[in-house]
C-alpha cells in the first residue's frame, strides 16, 4: 500500500532564508503523525508546502498518492485546518459549511446534509444558525475541523488545532482528532508544540528543528533515541524514608538515589539506562513487598519532552 | 474509508460569486452602500429639480448631470468593493481556506469580481427612477438609460478589474484601498480642469484616452446634444479597451499571483 | 362718419396710451408702450407682459430690433437676464406707417426681490440714433418657500426610505437567525 504522505528532499526558501531543508519522510495510511518543533522550526511552512499552498523550491512529494505536480487533485483529497485561520464573521456556521461543501463538489442538497452532519459531529448543531462572529475560539476550531472534513479527506492536516483553547477545549479537539483517524480511517498530520498532545494522540512523531528533520519514528522510538536516563520520582511515608532508601539501594540497575525537594518523603531514583523500565518496575516491586507505603510513583526522563529538548537544543 | 468521489465543480466561479453576493448583500454592506448612494442621488436630484424649476438648468442637462454622477459613483463602489477582494481576505485570515479549495484560482477571481460588479448594477438600477423623473416629457429617458447603462458597465468592469488587480498584489488592505482610490482620483482629475485646458490636440487626446472622461463625454453627447449612437462612437474606444485589457490582466494575475504572502493569516 | 386726420389720430392715440398709463417714449415716430407697469409674482413662476411698438411716422419703418432687459432695483443681487428669458431679442418685420406690432415677452422669476424690466427698440442700421425704451415694468418677486420643488419630494425621500427599510429588515433578520 502506498504511503499517505511522502516527501523526498523537499526544500523551501524565502529569499535567502531556508525555511525547510531536505524534508524526507513518509506516513503510512491511518497513522496519526505528530509534527513537533519549536517556534520557527518550519512546521507551518512544511504543512503549507504539502497542502500545495506553497510551491517547494526543490524536492518532490506526494499526498494520497497524488504527486505534487497536480495540486488541484491533492487539494481534492485532503482536509486542512490552518493555524490561526480567520472566518467570515457575517455568515452562520451552517452557511460557511454549505459554501465549502459546494466548493468541494457537493451539490446543493448534499451540501446541506453534509453541513448538518459535520456540525453535529463536532458539537455545533445547536449553534449552526448563529453568526460566526458569536463563536468562541473553541467553537471556531471545531468549525474549522468540520470544514476540513467536508470532502471525506484521505489525509487531514491540522496545524496547531488546540492553540488558545482551555484544557476542556483541548480535550474536545483531541478527541475529535482520534475519531477522525479511527472512524474515518484518515491519515492525520497534527502539528503542535504541545508534547502532551503528541504523546496522547499520535502513533508517530516527526521532530523539526531549524527546517530540518531532527527525528522521525514512533513516540517511544524517538524518546529512546534521545537516550536520556530514566529516573523516577516517588514519595513514601516520611517515617519509612530510610527503609525505602535502603531497599532501593539494593535494587538492580539503580544508579543514583537522593532525597528530593518538595513534600516530606520525596525521593528520586535514577537507573543506569540499560533497561529503562525494567529496573524501575523491579525497584517498585521490592518497595511494596517490604511493606513501605508508596504514596506516589512517577517515571521521568527519556520522555518525548526530553527527546524534544535534547534534539532541538542541540540544533 | 470512503473514497473521495467529489469532483471540482465545473463552474465554481458561480459558487464563489453566489457566496460573495450573499456576503455583500445579506451581510449588510451592499445595502448600506446603496443606501448612501441613493441619498446622494436624491440630494442631487432635489437640487437639480429646484434649479430646473428656476430655469438654471435645462432638462437635458439635469438628466445628464444625474446620470454622470450615478455612473461615476457606481464605478467607485465597484472599485472599493474590488479593492477588498484579495487583500481583505488576506488580512482577515480567510484567504488560506479559500486557496485550499480545489478550484482554479481564475474561477475564484471571477466569482469575486462578479460580486464587486453587482454594486454598480444596483447603483444604476437605483438611478433609473431619478432619470425617468427628471427626463420625462422630452423623450430622452430611453437614450439616457441605455447609454448610461452601457458606459456604466464598461467603466465598472474596468474599475472592478483594476481594484482586484491592485488587491492581488497589495501588501495590506489599506494599501489596496489607498492605491485604488488614488488611481480613481487621477482618472477623475482632468474633469476638474478649466475648459480651456481641455482644448488643443493634447487636451482632446487625454480626454479620449481616459476611459472615465471619454465615457462621460459620450453619454453627454447623447443626452444633452441628442446625438445618435454612432455619431461619437470613437469616444468609446478607451472605455472598451480598458475594460477588456484590465479584465484580462486580472484573470492572469488572479490565476498566477494570488498567493498567501509570508506570515499571512496570523 | 368723417375720417380723422393722421395728426388727430396720433394725438388721440397718445392720449389714449397716457390714459392707460402705459405710454412710453416717442421718438423718431416710434412709440413703445406696455400693457402693465406693475407685476407681482412668486419665485419660480412664469409671467408674461406685452409691449406694443407703434409707427407714428408717415413712412414705413424697417430693421427694428426689440430687446428685453432685466435689472435688480436693489444693489448686490446678481441678475442674469438669460435665466429670466431665453428669447430676449425680436427682429421686427417692417411696420407700415400708422401700424403697430405687439410683442409678447415670456419670463420666469428666478430671483426674489424687486426688479425692473424694460424693452429697448433700436434700429439695425444707423447707430447714431439712440434706442427708444418703453416704460419700466416693476416686478416684485416674493420668495417662495416650498420643500417639494419640482415635485421631487416623494422620489427623493421614498427611494432612500425603501432602501433603509430593506437594510434594517435584513439586519434584524440576520440577528434573529
Amino acid at each position: 500500500m502506498s504511503a499517505a504522505v511522502e516527501a523526498d528532499g523537499v526544500r523551501k526558501l524565502y529569499g535567502e532564508l531556508v525555511a525547510v531543508e531536505d524534508l524526507t519522510f513518509s506516513v503510512a495510511p491511518g497513522q496519526i503523525l505528530g509534527v513537533l518543533g519549536p517556534n520557527g522550526a518550519g512546521k507551518t511552512t512544511a504543512i503549507r508546502v504539502l497542502t500545495t499552498l506553497l510551491a517547494p523550491s526543490r524536492g518532490t512529494f506526494a499526498v494520497a498518492g497524488v504527486p505534487h505536480t497536480r495540486p488541484l487533485e491533492i487539494r481534492r483529497r485532503i482536509g486542512v485546518l490552518p493555524e490561526s485561520t480567520g472566518y467570515p464573521e457575517r455568515q452562520t456556521g451552517e452557511e460557511f459549511m454549505r459554501y465549502h461543501a459546494r466548493l468541494y463538489g457537493h451539490a446543493r442538497a448534499s451540501a446541506v446534509a453534509v453541513a448538518a452532519k459535520l456540525l453535529a459531529d463536532v458539537g455545533l448543531a445547536d449553534r449552526r444558525r448563529s453568526l460566526i462572529a458569536g463563536y468562541s475560539r473553541g467553537m471556531r476550531q471545531r468549525l474549522g475541523i468540520a470544514r476540513a472534513l467536508v470532502n471525506e479527506p484521505r489525509v487531514v492536516f491540522l496545524d496547531e488545532p488546540t492553540l488558545g483553547l482551555d484544557p476542556a477545549g483541548q480535550r474536545q479537539v483531541l478527541s475529535l482528532v482520534r475519531r477522525i483517524a479511527r472512524e474515518r480511517g484518515a491519515t492525520v498530520l497534527l502539528s503542535t508544540h504541545l508534547l502532551a498532545e503528541v504523546e496522547e494522540v499520535c502513533s508517530h512523531v516527526l521532530i523539526l528543528n531549524r527546517g530540518r528533520v531532527a527525528a522521525l519514528g514512533t513516540v517511544s522510538e524517538v524518546a529512546r533515541r534521545a537516550a536520556a536516563p530514566r529516573s523516577a520520582r516517588l514519595r513514601v511515608a516520611p517515617e519509612h524514608v530510610e527503609e525505602a532508601l535502603s531497599v532501593l539501594a539494593r535494587a538492580p540497575g539503580i544508579e543514583h538515589l537522593a532525597r528530593a525537594d518538595g513534600a516530606p518523603g520525596s525521593l528520586t531514583a535514577t537507573n543506569d539506562g540499560r533497561t529503562p523500565n525494567g529496573h524501575m518496575n523491579e525497584a517498585l516491586r521490592r518497595l511494596v513487598e517490604t511493606g513501605v507505603p508508596v504514596l506516589s510513583f512517577e517515571l521521568e526522563g527519556a520522555r518525548l519532552s526530553d527527546a524534544f529538548l535534547a534534539m532541538t537544543e542541540a540544533g | 474509508m470512503v473514497e473521495a468521489e467529489l469532483t471540482t465543480p465545473r463552474r465554481s466561479w458561480t459558487i464563489v460569486g453566489e457566496w460573495e453576493l450573499r456576503d455583500l448583500w445579506l451581510g449588510g454592506r451592499g445595502l448600506l452602500l446603496t443606501l448612501a448612494f441613493s441619498v446622494l442621488v436624491s440630494m442631487l436630484t432635489y437640487l437639480t429639480a429646484t434649479n430646473r424649476a428656476l430655469n438654471f438648468l435645462e432638462q437635458r442637462e439635469s438628466v445628464n448631470l444625474t446620470l454622470q454622477v450615478a455612473i461615476a459613483v457606481g464605478a467607485l463602489l465597484a472599485l472599493v468593493a474590488a479593492a477588498d477582494t484579495v487583500s481583505g481576505e488576506r488580512e482577515r485570515g480567510t484567504l488560506e481556506t479559500l486557496l485550499l479549495a480545489p478550484i482554479p484560482r481564475l474561477q475564484l477571481t471571477l466569482g469575486k469580481l462578479g460580486a464587486a460588479f453587482s454594486l454598480s448594477v444596483a447603483a444604476f438600477a437605483i438611478t433609473i427612477p431619478y432619470v425617468w423623473f427628471l427626463g420625462r416629457g422630452v423623450g430622452i429617458v430611453g437614450a439616457a438609460l441605455a447609454s448610461g447603462a452601457f458606459v456604466g458597465m464598461l467603466l465598472a468592469v474596468f474599475l472592478a478589474s483594476l481594484g482586484t488587480l491592485v488587491s492581488v498584489f497589495a501588501a495590506s488592505n489599506r494599501v489596496s484601498l489607498s492605491v485604488s482610490l488614488f488611481l480613481l482620483l487621477a482618472l477623475f482629475a482632468p474633469t476638474q480642469f478649466p475648459s480651456g485646458a481641455q482644448q488643443g490636440w493634447l487636451g482632446e487626446f487625454l480626454l479620449r484616452a481616459n476611459p472615465l472622461t471619454a465615457g462621460e463625454h459620450y453619454v453627454g453627447k447623447i443626452v444633452v446634444d441628442g446625438h445618435a449612437w454612432s455619431q461619437d462612437v470613437l469616444w468609446l474606444a478607451s472605455p472598451i479597451v480598458a475594460a477588456a485589457l484590465f479584465a484580462l490582466l486580472v484573470a492572469v494575475a488572479g490565476a498566477r499571483f494570488m498567493h498567501l504572502s509570508r506570515g499571512s493569516s496570523r | 362718419m368723417t375720417r380723422l386726420r393722421p395728426p388727430v389720430v396720433v394725438t388721440i392715440g397718445a392720449l389714449a396710451l397716457a390714459f392707460v398709463g402705459a405710454a412710453g417714449a416717442v421718438s423718431n415716430g416710434l412709440a413703445v408702450s406696455v400693457d402693465r407697469t406693475g407685476i407681482s409674482t412668486a419665485l419660480g413662476h412664469k409671467f408674461v407682459f406685452r409691449s406694443t411698438i407703434v409707427n407714428q411716422s408717415t413712412s414705413p419703418v424697417s430693421g427694428l430690433i426689440a430687446h428685453l432687459n432685466v435689472l435688480s432695483l436693489r444693489d448686490g443681487v446678481y441678475v442674469d437676464p438669460e435665466d429670466w428669458s431665453s428669447h430676449r431679442t425680436h427682429y421686427l418685420a417692417p411696420i407700415p406707417a400708422g401700424a403697430s406690432v405687439t410683442l409678447t415677452w415670456k419670463l420666469q422669476a428666478v430671483n426674489a426681490g424687486s426688479f425692473a424690466i424694460y424693452v429697448a427698440v433700436l434700429p439695425q442700421r444707423g447707430a447714431a440714433r439712440p434706442p427708444i425704451t418703453g416704460p419700466t415694468v416693476h416686478v416684485s418677486i416674493a420668495r417662495r418657500k416650498t420643500l417639494n420643488s419640482g415635485g421631487t419630494l416623494p422620489l427623493v425621500l421614498g427611494v432612500p426610505a425603501l432602501l433603509g427599510a430593506l437594510s434594517f429588515g435584513v439586519r434584524v433578520r440576520r440577528r434573529t437567525d
